[in-house]
């Protein structure tokens, strides 16, 4: 009995839906949705940014200094102990975690810039 | 052992411990491990006998594995947060 009933009851149930404007609509935002967040990505200006502004949170670098070629060890005076702790920043603010061995790589805001655009999951 | 060898291993030590001192869910706690790693690396960053690097590196794991210990144990029974701990200061790793 329930055989023989279900698809029919499913098949009006579907056009039901389909007639729904609001339901239509609603199905579109949740589309929107999921678009806007699959296609999130950083722009580099908004990345360059973020880095420089976790560099000035640091009391030992003179801000005058700051900018994104220079060397944290030859230009803004951070040995590698405070290295690691502007990396560990740079970790926290964009939600990733960086390796060892590209941590050891990591020496200026350039290419702190240029490691986070390469990390899909950085945001 | 060689001195690059020597300088990942602390640096290497630095950052676990920097990392997992701050997720101690007691702010006093959370506060103090993470001073206190940062005071102590400082201090002997210019340290040159080898004696004392190994015996300093020793004490570092072992510190390791207790803030490892303890933090995971500060989470189970994480309290309510205190009023210093307003949410401009949730980032852990204060700067300085």
């Amino acid at each position: 009995m329930f055989r023989a009933i279900r698809p029919a009851a499913l098949y009006r149930s579907a056009v039901l839906y389909k007639a729904t404007p609001a339901i239509v609509a609603r199905n579109a935002m949740a589309l929107n949705f999921a678009r806007t967040y699959a296609s999130a990505g950083l722009a580099r200006s908004d990345v360059e940014k973020r880095v420089l502004d976790i560099l000035a949170g640091f009391n030992k670098i003179d801000a005058n200094k700051i900018a994104l070629k220079a060397n944290f060890n030859a230009d803004l005076g951070l040995d590698s102990l405070d290295t690691v702790e502007v990396v560990m920043a740079i970790e926290e603010e964009f939600s990733i975690e960086i390796p060892d061995k590209d941590a050891d790589e990591i020496k200026s805001a350039e290419q702190a810039v240029e490691y986070i655009s390469k990390r899909e999951d950085a945001h | 052992m060689s001195v690059v060898a020597h300088r990942n291993q602390v640096l290497g030590l630095y950052r676990d411990l920097l990392h997992h001192s701050s997720k101690f869910a007691a702010y006093n706690f959370r506060d103090y491990a993470v001073r206190r790693t940062r005071d102590a690396f400082h201090a002997a960053k210019n340290e040159t006998d080898p004696v004392k690097i190994e015996a300093l590196i020793r004490n570092a794991e072992h510190q390791l594995e207790v803030v490892k210990r303890q933090s995971l144990i500060s989470q189970l029974y994480g309290g309510e947060k205190l009023v210093v701990e307003n949410p401009k200061n949730q980032k852990i790793l204060r700067r300085h």
